[in-house]
């Protein structure tokens, strides 16, 4: 049980004038399975290059427990990375393919192909062994590729977005046995993704990174329901934002005084609230509403609304929605509980002074 | 252009493509075909058996020839591996630059540089020697290397390599069981074709053997001056026999997008 | 290691191969020319080698004899190469045979083509016998003078054979590299199969016809040992002339031989830009 962590790590690639990865500082708890999560060029894979010793840092430091492991070279780290592609040797059959990494410690023969044999088991490949990569598909490549890394028992085990490459009606499969392999070995396991929705379902922890940056480290709930800023928020999906002070419980916004949760902070800031739940209906902190316009997503439906010349957007089931025109007018609460303030200086969060403005303080 | 039209056509191709080749095969087994005899009075082994006697230095030369072949093939692998790895995996300022240095010896006639090469391995004692002549033979085998290479490493992910590393494999060990494997078929084409460029040279190797080393093509011309059209002929025909072993081994990959890698072959 | 470092090491190799041996080889050549060889004790440069071949008329015979053989066999390789790679893209009996021939042709050195040429062509050759045979000479002296000619015939004769196929592979491969798509679209767009081939086709593989043969221009104009089978006596190919110079017994001739290699590498050079432009754009592609 190994836990992994960053120190003020930094890499930027000659000739680009941006860093590429701005100074990271981030604990990966022994055990866990953490989402390195962000969009892409957010320098999630230059992040796991420099873990795994297949990039060099500019600066700061890569310890495995308290020892520094930033100067030795990869094959000497105990940190494995599985490449997005899986990247399976074409000169090689499955068997080899696996048994590789031990091949190169110098391994018997006879222990390799234990080993082996066991691994394509547990990643339910048995009879394939012969095979070639090419003959294998997609699913098949990836499941080698994760085999050949676990058969090590690393330390750490580094997996770069490890569904993308599969058809969506693989995913969930390949996605419960990482889950399930990793929970059994309780190797300390990092998983880059793009897509939020992979993180949540995977991962212990999310660290979310933008532009270069650790922008929000803890649990999948506390990224979506207490961001750290308006560009994590937005990164979840956060649509409305409203400028205003939080004085004694009560958020005087452009929408009048709104009631807030207990304990809220006080000063300028700017409240969010999900669009799921802003409430269709009277409740807490209600306010007269027009539809604009209604979209059907699938299992949900989007409504865009104006409240007092200000932009909102709820998410609601299908049927709540049946019967709402645009031009309609109900009512809608904001429920307290809800309510979550984010630092004045969030603004700045994502894209700097000249960032996106959020919706709802535009209109 | 109908099917028939085009056999028609193909046919006047393939005469034209092998008429050069009868008249020394015919030579080569002809005894006495003086004009205006259509077809050799008599058909013999003798130049045939005169060529492969140790008396006339065909196989000796042979031996020669190849080991200058292959010795010239090895050193230009040795030197242009890297420099087709560094060309084609990497973009860098300069890098046009060196592909124009490197295309330069191929495209530049023999006579332009041989005076002044002569005079450097003169000075290096190298002149009239068998090392001397296999470094003059690198600079335009080694072009034809490098540029093959860098075809070859610009179709290579490297990304290969940094996986076998993350599982564990020291750099040596990455290169033998990762990236040799991989760019094996690339490297046998590229040595089998420097190894004929080098087989074909004449001038480089009369000016700087300084008639010392004698390779094939050599004495293949001296027998043809000397007007023994029979034993040119059979030696002609010996000379060609690496070239069609090795169309034999690649015939399959130089067709289609091979061919790309036979755009230097040219000796 | 930096990135930088590597790339130093992994062509450092290479380079001074290249830079010891050739860009020297070139360079002493060059100096030799200025009649600048200090260990005869000449040290002091001039242009007379220069003046000497460009006042002697031989020297610009053999010039123009070997711009001639250059161009011609260029021209003439590079049309029938042409049609013979939109001939062997389409399927017909026999057309495999074909494919092998032509790459059979590209493994044998041009001297053992040279050979062929000339007892196929001579006036002693097989096709002399058989104009015999046919009652059209009764002499060797009456068939037409086609080897070691003022035209260079044979030579001539000698490059198409051999570099035809040269310049079939490439046009192959570009053809392959470049698939039908673009035809495809002509012909949907109301072209007939010829008005494709014409306006689509060959516009896209021109870069690639005029750089292979650029390649094969400056392969017949600097080649020694074709002319030195099929060539004449007189006047002499440039590269052949060169060599003479050079081996002769009068040292003073030597700068002479520095002079037209010098001409040759800057023809040569000349050539290696247009190469450089025309294929310059597709270089290989980076990772």
């Amino acid at each position: 049980m190994t836990t992994l962590s960053l120190h003020g790590l930094r890499k930027t690639y000659p000739g680009a004038g941006q860093a590429a990865v701005h100074g990271i500082d981030l604990t990966v708890e022994s055990g866990s399975l953490t989402a390195l999560l962000g969009p892409s060029g957010c320098g999630k894979t230059t992040t796991m290059k420099l873990i795994a010793g297949l990039l060099t840092p500019d600066a700061g430091e890569v310890r495995l427990d308290s020892a520094p492991i930033t100067t030795l070279p990869p094959e000497r780290r105990g940190v494995t990375m599985v490449f997005q592609n899986p990247l399976l040797f074409p000169h090689l059959t499955i068997t080899q393919n696996i048994g590789f990494g031990l091949r190169m410690r110098g391994l018997s023969p006879d222990r390799i192909e234990d080993s082996v044999a066991a691994m394509l088991a547990r990643v339910r490949l048995d009879g394939l062994g012969d095979r070639r990569p090419a003959a294998l598909s997609g699913g098949q490549q990836q499941r080698v590729a994760l085999a050949r890394a676990l058969v090590l028992q690393p330390k750490v085990l580094l997996l770069d977005e490890p569904l993308s490459n599969l058809d969506p009606s693989l995913r969930d499969e390949m996605r419960q046995l990482i889950r399930g392999l990793q929970q059994e070995t309780g190797i300390t396991t990092l998983v880059v993704t793009h897509d939020q929705a992979e993180a949540v379902a995977l991962a212990d922890r999310i660290a979310l990174m933008l532009d270069g940056r650790l922008a929000q480290h803890g649990p999948p709930q506390d990224l979506y329901r207490r961001p750290a800023s308006i560009a994590v928020a937005r990164f979840f999906g956060g649509v409305n934002f409203l400028a205003g002070k939080s004085q004694r419980g009560i958020f005087h916004s452009p929408l009048g005084p709104l009631t807030l949760p207990t304990g809220a902070p006080e000063g300028e800031r700017i409240l969010t609230l999900r669009p799921e739940a802003l409430h269709l209906g009277p409740g807490p902190n209600p306010r007269t509403a027009q539809v604009k316009a209604v979209t059907f997503l699938g299992t949900q439906n989007r409504i865009d609304l104006t409240v007092d010349g200000l932009l909102l957007q709820a998410l609601t089931t299908p049927d709540l929605a049946a019967g709402m025109a645009p031009g309609t007018s109900l009512t809608v609460s904001l429920p307290p509980e809800a309510l979550w303030l984010l630092p004045p200086d969030g603004t700045r969060g994502t894209g700097g002074p000249t960032g996106p403005v959020p919706p709802t303080l535009r209109a | 252009m109908r099917p028939s039209l085009r056999t028609l056509a193909g046919l006047a191709l393939a005469g034209f493509l092998v008429l050069p080749l009868l008249p020394l095969v015919a030579w080569s087994v002809a005894r006495g075909w003086r004009f205006p005899a259509l077809m050799p009075d008599q058909v013999s082994a003798q130049a045939w058996t005169f060529a492969l006697s140790s008396q006339a230095g065909v196989l000796a030369s042979f031996a020669t020839t190849t080991l200058i072949a292959t010795a010239t093939t090895l050193l230009a692998l040795l030197v242009g591996l890297p420099a087709g790895r560094a060309l084609g995996l990497y973009r860098f300022r300069g890098r046009g630059l060196v592909l124009l240095l490197l295309l330069a010896p191929a495209l530049l006639p023999g006579i332009a540089v041989v005076f002044g090469l002569h005079g450097i391995l003169l000075r290096l004692g190298l002149a009239g020697t068998m090392p001397g002549v296999i470094l003059a033979h690198l600079i335009p085998v080694l072009p034809y290397m490098t540029l093959v290479m860098t075809a070859v490493f610009a179709r290579f992910d490297p990304a290969f390599e940094q996986q076998a590393r993350s599982l564990g494999a020291t750099p040596l060990q990455t290169f033998r069981s990762v990236t040799l494997p991989a760019i094996m078929p690339g490297l046998m084409i590229a040595c089998l074709f420097a190894f004929l460029v080098s087989w074909s040279q004449y001038l480089l190797t009369l000016a700087v053997g300084a008639g010392r080393v004698q390779t094939l093509p050599l004495l293949l011309f001296s027998f043809a001056s000397a007007g023994r059209n029979d034993i040119t002929a059979a030696i002609a025909l010996l000379y060609i026999l690496p070239g069609l072993l090795i169309l034999a081994v690649t015939a399959r990959r130089i067709t289609g997008r091979g061919a790309a890698l036979t755009e230097r072959l040219h000796p | 290691m930096t990135d930088r470092t590597r790339l130093v090491l992994l062509l450092a190799p290479a380079l001074l191969v290249l830079g010891g041996l050739f860009l020297t080889g070139l360079g002493l050549t060059l100096l030799r020319s200025f009649r600048y060889v200090p260990a005869l004790g000449m040290t002091e440069p001039d242009l007379s080698a220069y003046t000497a071949i460009l006042t002697a008329p031989g020297f610009l015979k053999s010039l123009v004899l070997s711009l001639w053989i250059a161009s011609v066999s260029t021209l003439i390789a590079a049309v029938l190469a042409l049609a013979t790679a939109l001939l062997l893209r389409q399927t017909f009996p026999g057309r495999a045979v074909i494919s092998f021939l032509v790459q059979l042709n590209l493994t044998i050195p041009h001297i053992v083509g040279a050979i062929g040429i000339l007892y196929l062509l001579s006036q002693s050759g097989s096709f002399a016998r058989l104009a015999h045979a046919a009652g059209l000479i009764a002499t060797p002296a009456e068939f037409p003078v086609l080897t070691q000619d003022p035209y260079a015939i044979g030579i001539i004769l000698l490059y198409v054979w051999k570099e035809l196929p040269f310049i079939t592979l490439i046009l192959l491969a570009n053809m392959q590299t470049l698939g039908e798509d673009h035809e495809s679209v002509a012909r949907s767009l109301g072209a007939t199969r010829w008005q494709a081939v014409r306006h689509v086709l060959l516009p896209l593989l021109m870069p690639a016809l005029l750089a292979a043969s650029a390649l094969v221009f400056a392969f017949a104009f600097g080649a020694y040992e074709v002319p030195l089978v099929l060539g004449a006596h007189a006047p002499k190919v440039l590269p052949v002339l060169a060599w003479q110079a050079s081996t002769d017994s009068d040292l003073t001739t030597r700068p002479e031989a520095m002079a037209m290699a010098v001409v040759i590498a800057l023809i040569g050079f000349a050539l290696l830009a247009l190469y450089a432009r025309l294929v310059g754009k597709d270089s290989p592609r980076a990772p």
